[in-house]
């Protein structure tokens, strides 16, 4: 990469995100709420940079983080969705064979000689995430998020660690792609495996907690805006609840804002159990879930029950 | 911390002293974790500790151990392990003992060779000094007919050699679950799918005409092997020969393993690699709760919510050793089992006890779970070690 683009690059992010506060204040204005936490793992993973490894329970929003860091830099989310078998063709690129054939037809056709270098020029090339990312134009890095790695077959996750470590990518018919604004990567993993230290080593590290009752409330409105302001603070207070509770499946943050816009479509402006009960498929994804809160009575739930 | 300090020379320090806590720390992060004070000099106490979480941790499990080094470091406080509280508030100074309950980290490896670490009774076994090692290396010579013997004694009733013997004959047991169909393909000229790229650059050789099909075929690739093991007090004789089972299985058909009696610890980061006596021992040191009482049904819950539903016992051969004896509610083991009957493949039990003569299903746990199981096999000696890998390896008939 040309040093002059590449530190040109780091200046304007610089510009953009000086501190962990300002981080934080941009943040909030693409509509994500971070703690303190976050936004400091977020703010090294810019600035330092340094890949981003992010756990936590599902539906705390790890993907949102990568989202809403892609819409403060003004620059494209490019998402890699693992699962078991990915390999290089669905990650990184493919030629794009019809095409070429297609190609060959047509110039057989018009008598014209088929030439090689342009069939396995970037024309004929199909670009998958990973691809994509390192091709960024810039100014700002893309944010490359790859989600659930802990899917992926480890002999995928060593070949990653080469890609994130040189930012670049050997295609045999073109040579190689080398990132002029290396990609900002943003790593998920559900712990189904552990990830193997190298690729630990490179990343900067965070757990994502479910938030408090008073910011989740604050991300539900944000999410729902026209809901009353009671409403979220009884629905974050109930979600709360829930997830002490022993649950298959407890609420994340998804399901709070759903069940806020679902009692707001009913007109209800303070949780209490008729409502809890008329809208608790908004929340419980599970029939045993359900019927272990009923059984329990969902009073629990409602407006103030927690409070006293 | 306004006052100049030697940036790096802090993160130096620092470094180590959580690397002395057992969180492996490479030099190449104190001096990331440098760059990262330089760059944003931490006004707060809490900036300095997220900064540093973010640099020093690389899972949840190593939270606990980083908030005390840190309460010891930043504060100068002893080890206050009394620390408790919201768990988004920024910590407080000292230490933030998690309040999900410190899942265990792993004690540090020279604490558990030293035999400072907690021991579980009985269990530790000598380490391998030159006489030990060489009456390993005599075991082969000492006759056909003592390993005969070995593969009928019930594993409760064997002296440490015998268990040094059985890891031994234990780690040449075949354990292969069933295989499953992976994404990936292999050329093949049997396959059934056409392979466009290679077809079309064999065609180059035909002037563009795909005159011969490549054909790929799906690979085949083990499932997963997933073994929780029951250590609590009533499974304590067979404890010791099923860790090693447990070793064996993560070496050599690279399993999943847990243990547990009250709570559930993984084991698979702790028994894999390196040298046998210290992987085990450093899984023993590992687990809290030895011949503690038996919650199965929450143990296998935790499994279900933490593990299993995000993965790891989808599609795969789970393995339950254990005498079924709960102390909880029997009816909460059912219902976990059925939860994992409906994620895994097949969902093997292993009871020991069931060679006992008269032996009868009926603890409350056992018999709430048998109807959730694919196969029920015993285990207790060497021999019957072998129908268990046969089950293991028994595919799913339709159910």
């Amino acid at each position: 990469m040309s040093p002059a683009a590449h530190s040109g690059a780091e200046a304007a992010v610089r510009a953009l995100v000086p501190d962990v506060e300002t981080l934080a204040r941009r943040l909030a204005e693409v509509d994500y709420l971070a703690d303190e936490g976050l936004a400091t793992a977020l703010f090294f993973a810019l600035r330092l940079p340094q890949p981003l490894l992010l756990e936590g329970e599902a539906g705390v929003g790890k993907t949102e983080a990568a989202k809403a860091l892609a819409a403060l830099l003004g620059t494209p989310l490019i998402r890699l969705q693992c699962y078991e078998g990915i390999d290089a063709a669905e990650a990184l690129y493919e030629w794009n064979y019809p095409r070429q054939l297609l190609a060959i037809r047509l110039a057989e056709h018009g008598g014209e000689p088929v030439d090689e270098r342009r069939l396995f020029s970037g024309d004929y090339l199909i670009r998958r995430p990973l691809l994509a990312a390192i091709e960024h134009p810039g100014p700002l890095p893309a944010v490359l998020l790859i989600d659930e790695l802990d899917r992926a077959d480890d002999d995928f996750e060593a070949f990653l660690l080469e890609l994130l470590a040189d930012a670049a990518i050997t295609i045999p018919e073109l040579g190689t792609v080398r990132a002029t604004h290396p990609p900002l990567a943003i790593l998920t993993s559900n712990r189904t495996r552990d990830l193997h230290d190298a690729l630990k080593r490179r990343c900067l590290y965070h757990w994502i907690d479910y938030p408090s009752a008073e910011r989740e409330a604050a991300i539900v409105r944000l999410r729902v805006p026209d809901a009353a302001r009671e409403l979220a603070v009884d629905v974050a207070g109930a979600v709360r609840r829930l997830r002490d509770g022993e649950l298959q499946k407890p609420p994340g943050i998804a399901e709070a804002i759903d069940w806020v816009a679902a009692l707001r479509l009913l007109g209800v402006r303070r949780l209490d159990a008729a409502a809890a009960d008329r809208t608790l498929d908004a929340v419980l994804k599970y029939r045993e879930d359900q019927q272990l809160m009923r059984e329990r009575g969902l009073q629990r739930l409602a407006a103030g029950a927690g409070d006293g | 911390m306004a006052e100049a300090i030697d940036l790096p020379a802090f993160a130096a320090a620092f470094g180590r002293a959580v690397h002395a806590a057992g969180i492996p720390v490479a030099p190449e992060r104190s001096a990331r974790f440098a760059r990262a004070l330089a760059l944003a000099p931490p006004a707060r106490r809490d900036r300095l500790y997220w900064t540093a979480r973010a640099v020093f941790v690389s899972s949840r499990e190593q939270v606990d151990a980083f908030d005390r080094v840190f309460g010891r470091v930043v504060d100068g406080l002893a080890d206050p392990a009394e620390g408790r509280g919201d768990p988004n508030a920024p910590p407080p100074p000292g230490t933030r003992a998690g309040p999900r309950a410190a899942p265990p980290h792993a004690a540090p490896l020279d604490a558990a060779g030293e035999g400072g670490a907690p021991s579980p009774s009985g269990l530790r076994e000598p380490r391998p000094d030159g006489e030990e090692a060489a009456r390993e290396r005599a075991l082969p010579v000492a006759a056909a007919s003592a390993l005969e013997r070995l593969a009928t004694r019930d594993f409760g009733q064997l002296s440490p050699e015998e268990l040094r013997a059985l890891r031994r004959l234990m780690r040449e047991l075949s354990l292969a679950p069933p295989p499953r169909l992976a994404r990936r393909s292999r050329r093949d000229r049997r396959g059934r799918r056409v392979d466009l790229r290679a077809t079309l650059r064999a065609g180059r050789r035909t002037g563009g005409d795909p005159a011969r099909l490549v054909l790929r075929r799906r690979l085949e690739r083990p499932r997963r092997l997933v073994v929780l093991c029951d250590v609590s007090g009533s499974m304590e004789p067979y404890s010791r020969a099923f860790l090693q089972f447990l070793h064996a299985a993560v070496g050599g058909a690279d399993a999943e393993a847990f243990v547990f009696a009250t709570r559930l610890t993984r084991l698979t980061r702790a028994l894999r690699g390196g040298q046998p006596d210290l992987a085990i021992e450093r899984a023993s040191a590992a687990v809290r709760d030895w011949s503690g009482g038996t919650r199965i049904g929450a143990s296998l819950r935790r499994f279900v919510d933490d593990h299993g539903r995000r993965g790891m016992a989808r599609g795969a051969v789970v393995v339950i050793v254990s005498d079924g004896w709960e102390r909880g509610d029997p009816a909460l083991v059912g219902e976990q089992m059925a939860r994992l009957r409906r994620l895994a493949h097949r969902v093997v039990w292993v009871n020991p006890r069931k060679a006992a003569r008269g032996f009868q299903p009926a603890t409350g746990g056992m018999a709430a779970a048998l109807p959730w199981c694919d196969a029920f096999v015993a285990g207790h000696d060497l021999n019957a070690l072998s129908a268990v890998a046969e089950a293991i390896a028994t595919p799913r008939s339709g159910r």
